[in-house]
């Protein structure tokens, strides 16, 4: 039983680490391991026999492990019983930033190692791909945030890691100009990097705006139904 | 009193409705589907960004999305062997959408907590697996839509050619509606939310590894969409794609994964292990039938017309020029001949009623990928097209033309790099409408300053910058008066061995601040 006494930094203190056990056990630990080993299973991929990565490749693959590690972290903040925690005396963005304390050294451990999987020859520029690997995580969680604290729904997971994806494919298709995915040696490299550490920026802004909990419940979105229709058999379907 | 007896109305007893009121059921719950998978925001978004991708494709005739704003004009005049496989490509992102939200509407019971009240309804767990694969049916027909639409518009334009493949055009629909039941199995098998994007990024590194890493011909085909582009459009015989195996393959594999969703979602019915056991058959035969490389026979024809153009075309004579086209190319003698026309008019008398043949060449040995070259001619008087018309291709066309009018033979004209560089770049642009972007277009830096290497359909030749500055100087002033200049003085311009400042002279252009060597070409 998780006893919680306010008044007093000591109190705050002891109630943060007894929280912390909680946190640490419900974090969404499957998404966050199958996630977490596709990414590297992904890099360890070209240390396979017959496999001769070259610098554009090794960025390719670290792209999109960073993009599986940041769909792992759009999990982040799901939580079943999201709706009988909303009254406790512990607020949101504390719970959240407990998940996001104990989450990120795991995070950081586990790209170290995604970035030492791939071959020293194929190894792009640690720090730039660090830069867009950070910002793909971060913007994985302020989706999450975001979903949390629009739509206040258990598992903000699903939806944000379809999110995640859907801008990672429009990536893909940005004009030139404000092209993010920069091959190695591209004149535009810098300015790529800029913009993606403005997105890391964005990102942290979003999410740190979307962690505290709203004053009052949104009305979850109504879909305009038409009257239902005497004649019409019983739905076969629930939703 | 009376009483009337009617019969029975007829509505009262409802006639057996076709399938049965279970199929019908089916039916209803995949339209139901469909229309709430319209409406997620990431199908909506994919949907348009395709419909918005394919439109502007069909404008400028490029493949790439990157590649739109460099148009370089060929769009009117498609090969349709390779117009059909170009629809393919863009149906993937359709088709990534549908993976995830026909996997998301999959399990929405299941996130929703409503899985336990299904069991007290009618219909079986397998049929609504089936509805929710049927759901994607009408995404693949729009995708077939599209593809038509994209492949009409391009076999309507007046200078297309060539044959299309019905087998290739289906690949974009099979594809769309392969991701969809995808979805649906995986739903079935991992019924949770995050393997559906964990699946969708390991899947393209091992669709990638498949294409880029894997040297083997088999496992490229096991790819559903199998874009092989880069080279020149090669005749439709040719081509030597496995493209109805691979429809064959696709459809199998599409009837596999569905039958395994039944089957995991308890629809143990002898006609779903039938259908699965023919589905495993289809694909089988599929994959065996996609899987050999080229033939024999194959290459050596493909040798065959790469080194002898001459034993399969068809030659037409207009005026002094003989056109010589493969078989499905005949309809384009008339765009080359107008050209050649262009040409000929900058050119005095006897140059331009110098007989030329104009012979078409197509690399095939290397196959669909290879970006080819071509040697240059020797033989006098015979002129390199290739199989790509339109845009850039016309003034390069007309460069290696006016090359080989000024120096004999297309070896020779390939070769030329002293004052001549200025009469057959005249002559090649003097006559376009836009002689100055035309000048842009056939130079390799798209510049009209400083030195640069103009294309050709061969070799291609060097222009020094003042022969760029004689040259662009020729292409400001009135077209009538520098012809007139370029026919009097005709053998001086196009005698081996006269320097550009000569010939800028004889021209009437300034000739300082050529550089050295009289602003030749020849050391660069």
């Amino acid at each position: 039983m998780l006893r919680v006494t306010v008044g007093g930094d000591a109190g705050r203190g002891a109630a943060l680490r007894a929280l912390a056990g909680a946190v640490w056990r419900v974090l969404p630990w499957r998404a966050l391991a199958a996630a977490g080993g596709a990414g590297a299973a992904m890099a360890a991929g070209t240390r396979l026999p017959g496999q001769q990565p070259d610098a554009l490749i090794g960025l390719l693959v670290l792209r999109l492990a960073a993009l599986a590690g940041g769909l792992g972290l759009a999990f982040l903040f799901d939580d079943p019983a999201r709706h009988t925690t909303e009254t406790v005396p512990v607020r949101r963005p504390v719970r959240a930033g407990l998940r996001l304390a104990l989450v990120a050294p795991l995070a950081a451990g586990w790209w170290a190692a995604v970035l030492f999987l791939v071959p020293a020859a194929a190894r792009p520029p640690a720090g730039a791909v660090t830069l867009e690997a950070a910002a793909i995580g971060a913007g994985a969680v302020a989706l999450a945030a975001a979903s949390v604290r629009l739509r206040s729904e258990p598992g903000p997971g699903a939806g944000a890691a379809l999110a995640l994806l859907a801008l990672a494919v429009a990536a893909l298709l940005l004009p030139s100009r404000w092209d993010l995915l920069a091959p190695p040696g591209d004149p535009d490299w810098g300015q790529a990097h800029r913009r993606w550490a403005a997105l890391l920026c964005w990102a942290a802004v979003l999410c740190a705006a979307c962690l505290p909990q709203p004053l009052r419940r949104r009305r979850p979105a109504l879909r305009t139904r038409r009257p239902p229709d005497p004649d019409a058999p019983a739905p076969l379907h629930g939703t | 009193m009376t009483t009337t007896v009617t019969a029975p109305d007829a509505a009262v007893t409802p006639a057996a409705a076709p399938g049965g009121p279970r199929a019908r059921a089916v039916l209803a719950l995949a339209l139901f589907e469909a229309r709430d998978l319209l409406q997620q925001i990431v199908v909506l978004v994919f949907f348009t960004v395709y419909t918005v991708a394919v439109v502007r494709q069909m404008i400028s005739g490029h493949l790439g999305w990157h590649e739109l704003t460099g148009r370089e004009g060929m769009a009117g005049y498609p090969a349709l062997q390779d117009a059909d496989r170009e629809t393919q490509t863009s149906a993937v992102l359709l088709g990534v959408a549908l993976f995830l939200c026909a996997n998301r509407a999959a399990l929405r019971s299941r996130r929703q907590d409503t899985d336990r009240h299904f069991g007290t309804l009618a219909m079986d767990p397998w049929r609504r697996t089936l509805g929710h694969a049927l759901s994607v049916v009408p995404f693949a027909l729009f995708s077939g839509l599209i593809v038509a639409v994209r492949f009409g518009w391009a076999a309507l334009r007046p200078g297309a050619v060539g044959h299309g493949s019905v087998f290739e055009l289906a690949v974009s629909p099979l594809t769309v509606l392969l991701c969809g039941v995808a979805g649906v199995l995986l739903a079935r098998l991992v019924p949770s939310a995050f393997a559906a994007p964990l699946l969708a990024v390991t899947s393209y590194v091992v669709v990638l590894d498949s294409l880029v890493f894997a040297d083997s011909h088999w496992t490229q085909w096991l790819s559903p969409v199998v874009a092989e582009s880069g080279g020149d459009p090669l005749p439709s015989d040719l081509i030597g794609r496995p493209a109805a195996w691979h429809a064959l393959y696709l459809t199998g594999l599409i009837a596999l994964l569905l039958c395994a969703a039944l089957l995991r979602s308890g629809g143990r019915t002898a006609r779903i292990k039938a259908a699965t056991a023919l589905a495993l058959a289809a694909t089988a035969a599929g994959i065996a039938g996609q899987s050999p490389g080229p033939s024999a026979a194959l290459q050596a024809a493909r040798a065959q017309v790469s080194e002898h153009p001459e034993s399969v075309e068809r030659c037409a004579v207009r005026g002094a020029t003989t056109y010589c086209a493969l078989p499905e190319w005949t309809g384009r003698t008339a765009d080359w001949a107008e050209a050649v026309e262009r040409v000929r008019s900058l050119a005095p008398g006897a140059a331009a009623a110098r007989p030329l043949t104009v012979r078409q060449r197509v690399e095939a040995r290397y196959g669909l990928e290879g970006d080819p070259s071509y040697d240059p001619l020797t033989a006098p008087g015979v002129v390199t097209v290739g199989t790509r018309w339109g845009g850039n291709r016309v003034p390069e066309f007309s460069t290696g033309l006016a090359s080989t009018l000024v120096a004999g033979d297309e070896k020779a004209g390939g070769e030329v790099c002293d004052g001549r560089v200025v009469a057959v770049m005249w002559l090649a642009l003097g006559a376009a409408d836009d002689p100055l972007g035309q000048l842009r277009a056939v130079r390799l830096d798209d510049s009209t300053e400083g030195g640069s290497y103009v294309l050709t359909p061969t070799s291609g030749l060097l222009m020094s910058a003042g022969q760029t500055k004689v040259v662009a100087e020729l292409l400001h002033r009135p077209r009538a008066e520098v012809t007139a200049r370029v026919k009097a003085r005709w053998t001086e311009l196009t005698r081996p061995g006269v320097s550009t400042a000569r010939a800028a002279e004889l021209l009437g252009v300034a000739a300082t601040g050529l550089g050295a060597e009289g602003g030749n070409s020849c050391s660069e």
